[in-house]
C-alpha cells in the first residue's frame, strides 16, 4: 500500500525480498567504463527531475529497484483486500454494502494497475503471485492484522488508507513515469476512501454508547500498526530510492505528516490517541511519541503476524480453486 | 403525493396494490440476493480484471436491490429500503429459489447468473409497459444496465461450454444443479389477477415463463447442454429457502443485530 522498502532496514539480509530480474550483467558493467558513463548520465538525468518510461532504457539497478517497489505496493493491495472483505456480508445498510463493495473493488483495480505497471518491467503476473503466496516478497504490515468489528471497517478505511495516502502522493512525482500516473488515479480513489471511512466512524462516534466503544477500542488497537507503517527512522543519504527518486520521502518524513494532518482530526471526534507521549514539540516542530515496536513489525512482515498465515492460505485457496478458470481463458475455444 | 424518492404515486385501482407490494418484494428479494453470492467474488474472483467486472455487477444488483425497496415503502407506507432489505425473519423473503443454492464455484456462478439474468429480462420486458409510470421508468433504467450483464454472461456460457472437459463438465453439473428451480423466477404472484386487471403486469407469469424458456432453449441446444427440465414444486418457489440462505440472511444482519435500533 505504501512505501514498502521502508521495511527493509528492519529485516535481516535474509529476510529481505530477493532481486526478482537477476542482475547478472551488473558484475561485469561495474568495470566497463562506457557502463558506468552512461550510469552516471542516467543518475544526473534523474537527479534533475528527469523522467523514465517503460520503453527507455534503463540501468538494471533502477529497473530491480522499481519493480521491487512496485510490486511489494501490488501485493499489499491484493492482501489488503482481504481484512475488509470479510465486512462484504455484513455491512449494515444497503448505502454502507454498496460504498464498501466499491472501495474494495477500487483496491482490485490498484493491484490490477500496479502489477501490469510492474509487468512491463519484466516480471509475469503469476510469477508475482507464486512469490508472494511462498512468501518471498512481502505487503504491508497492517494487513496482517484481524478486523474484529464493523468499527474496523471505518478505521481502515479513515486511518490506514490516510496514513497510505500520505505516501502515494509523494509518490505521483516519481521518477518512473507509469507508476507516477497510476499513483495520480490511485490517490483520487483513495481520497474517496478516507470521506467512506470517516462516515463510518463518524456515524458510529455520535451513534450508540456501544458504536462509539467499538470506535475506541478499534484505535486502540490499530494506533500501534499506523505508527509501525511507515517504518522505522533510515538515513536519506543512503537510500537509493531516494536518490533516484522513485520515492519522494523518507519514513519518518511520512509519520510526521500523518500525525500533522490526522490527530487533530482523531481528537476532534473525542477519541482518545492510546499513547501518553504523543505532543508536538513547537521547538523541534516535529512531534515525539513513544517508540513505536519494530520487534512486532519485523514480527508481522516476515508473515509471522496474527493473520499472515491465513490470509495466504486463504489467498492460496482461492487461487487453486479458481485455477481450472484461468487455464479455461487460456484455452482455445473447441467446438461443442 | 410525491415522496422522497421522487416517484409519483399510481392511479390505479386499490385491490391491485397488494400485487404490487408482493411483485416489488419478489423483484427486490431477487436482486438483493443475487447480489450479495456475486458479491462473495469480490477480492477473490479467477482473475483480476473479473473481479473487477464481478463487484461492478454485485454492486448494479445491489442498487436496483434498493431501488426496489425504495419503491416498496412508497407503495405500502411503511419502513424504509433498509429496513425492507434488512430487518425480516428468512422465511419471510420471496427470492426464487433458483438463488438459494450458495456461491459455489465459477460455473454455478454463470448457471446461476445465465438462469437469473435471462428470466429478469423477460420479466422486466414485461414491466417496461406497466401502466403504473413510475415502475415502467425505474424498469427502463434497470434494462440498461441488465443488458451488460447479458452480455458478460453469455461470453462466459459460450467459453465454459465450448472448452471440453474440466469446464464444460462443470458448467453442465451446475446446471443439473439449478435445474429443477430454474423456472422460479416466474412463480405465480398472489396478487397477480389484480396486477393483471391494472395492467402493471401485461401478461401472466406462466406466459413469460414459456417465452423464457422458448428463448433459452436454442443457446442450450447449440451449446449442445442439457435442457432445462420442469421446475419442481413450482407454486413454493419463492417460499422454501433451504441453509445456504438460512448462512447468508445470518451474516448480513450480523451488524445490524449486534446493535438492535443503532444508526449505521
Amino acid at each position: 500500500m505504501t512505501d514498502p522498502l521502508a521495511l527493509d532496514p528492519v529485516l535481516a539480509p535474509g529476510d529481505r525480498s530477493t532481486d526478482a530480474v537477476p542482475s547478472t550483467l551488473a558484475p561485469t558493467r561495474a568495470h566497463d567504463e562506457a557502463y558506468d558513463a552512461w550510469f552516471e548520465r542516467f543518475e544526473a538525468h534523474l537527479a534533475a527531475g528527469g523522467t523514465v518510461e517503460s520503453t527507455d532504457s534503463m540501468p538494471d539497478e533502477y529497473r530491480t529497484a522499481v519493480l521491487r517497489f512496485v510490486e511489494m505496493h501490488a501485493n499489499s493491495e491484493l492482501m489488503g483486500v482481504l481484512p475488509e472483505r470479510d465486512w462484504i456480508m455484513r455491512a449494515p445498510t444497503l448505502r454502507r454494502k454498496l460504498a464498501l463493495t466499491a472501495k474494495i473493488q477500487d483496491e482490485v483495480g490498484h493491484a490490477q494497475l500496479l502489477y501490469r505497471v510492474a509487468e512491463d518491467l519484466g516480471k509475469p503476473r503469476e510469477a508475482m503471485f507464486d512469490d508472494l503466496l511462498a512468501g518471498k516478497t512481502k505487503f504491508h504490515n497492517v494487513f496482517h492484522y484481524p478486523t474484529r468489528s464493523w468499527a474496523d471497517v471505518g478505521m481502515i478505511a479513515w486511518l490506514v488508507d490516510a496514513a497510505a495516502i500520505v505516501a502515494q502522493q509523494a509518490l505521483r512525482n516519481s521518477s518512473y513515469a507509469p507508476y507516477a500516473r497510476t499513483m495520480r488515479k490511485i490517490c483520487w480513489e483513495e481520497s474517496v476512501h478516507i470521506m467512506h471511512g470517516r462516515d463510518v466512524v463518524v456515524t458510529m462516534v455520535t451513534g450508540s454508547p456501544a458504536q462509539r466503544a467499538a470506535i475506541q477500542e478499534a484505535l486502540d488497537r490499530w494506533w500501534g500498526p499506523l505508527m509501525q507503517m511507515h517504518g522505522p527512522r533510515s538515513p536519506r543519504e543512503k537510500d537509493k530510492d531516494l536518490r533516484w527518486r522513485i520515492k519522494a520521502k523518507t519514513s519518518e518524513e511520512l509519520r510526521q505528516e500523518f500525525l500533522t494532518i490526522y490527530v487533530p482530526r482523531i481528537r476532534e471526534l473525542g477519541l482518545v490517541i492510546p499513547d501518553p507521549e504523543l505532543r508536538f514539540d513547537e521547538d523541534a516542530g516535529e512531534w515525539r511519541y513513544t517508540e513505536p515496536d519494530w520487534d512486532e513489525l519485523r514480527t508481522v512482515v516476515t508473515n509471522h503476524g496474527p493473520m499472515s498465515e491465513e490470509r495466504l492460505e486463504f489467498r492460496r485457496l482461492a487461487r487453486s480453486e479458481t485455477a481450472w478458470v484461468r487455464e479455461t481463458i487460456l484455452a482455445a475455444p473447441q467446438a461443442a | 403525493m410525491s415522496t422522497a424518492t421522487g416517484l409519483t404515486a399510481p392511479t390505479h385501482p386499490a385491490p391491485a396494490v397488494d400485487g404490487l407490494d408482493e411483485l416489488l418484494r419478489s423483484m427486490a428479494d431477487d436482486e438483493f440476493v443475487i447480489g450479495f453470492s456475486d458479491s462473495e467474488w469480490t477480492g477473490i474472483a479467477p482473475q483480476l480484471e473479473e473481479d473487477i467486472a464481478m463487484s461492478s455487477l454485485a454492486q448494479d444488483e445491489l442498487g436496483h436491490a434498493q431501488a426496489l425497496f425504495q419503491m416498496l415503502a412508497t407503495v405500502t407506507g411503511t419502513g424504509d429500503a433498509d429496513s425492507l432489505a434488512y430487518d425480516r425473519e428468512p422465511a419471510d423473503y420471496r427470492h426464487a429459489r433458483l438463488l438459494d443454492h450458495g456461491r459455489g464455484d465459477w460455473a454455478m456462478t454463470i448457471a446461476r447468473r445465465y438462469l437469473y439474468e435471462t428470466a429478469d429480462s423477460v420479466r422486466l420486458a414485461a414491466l417496461m409497459s406497466a401502466s403504473w409510470s413510475p415502475l415502467a421508468e425505474l424498469v427502463g433504467k434497470l434494462v440498461r444496465e441488465e443488458r451488460y450483464h447479458l452480455m458478460h454472461v453469455d461470453l462466459w456460457l459460450d467459453r465454459l461450454a465450448t472448452t471440453n472437459g474440466e469446464p464444460r463438465d462443470r458448467l453442465i453439473s451446475a446446471l443439473e444443479t439449478l435445474g429443477p428451480d430454474c423456472g422460479t423466477v416466474f412463480t405465480p404472484l398472489p396478487g397477480e389477477p389484480a396486477l393483471l386487471e391494472a395492467r402493471i403486469l401485461r401478461r401472466p407469469m406462466a406466459e413469460l415463463e414459456r417465452d423464457w424458456r422458448a428463448g433459452v432453449a436454442p443457446t442450450l441446444e447449440r451449446l449442445g447442454l442439457p435442457a432445462l427440465p420442469a421446475t419442481r414444486d413450482p407454486t413454493r418457489g419463492r417460499t422454501d429457502h433451504g441453509e445456504p440462505f438460512t448462512w447468508l440472511h445470518g451474516e448480513f444482519t450480523a451488524v445490524r443485530r449486534s446493535d438492535p435500533g443503532a444508526t449505521w
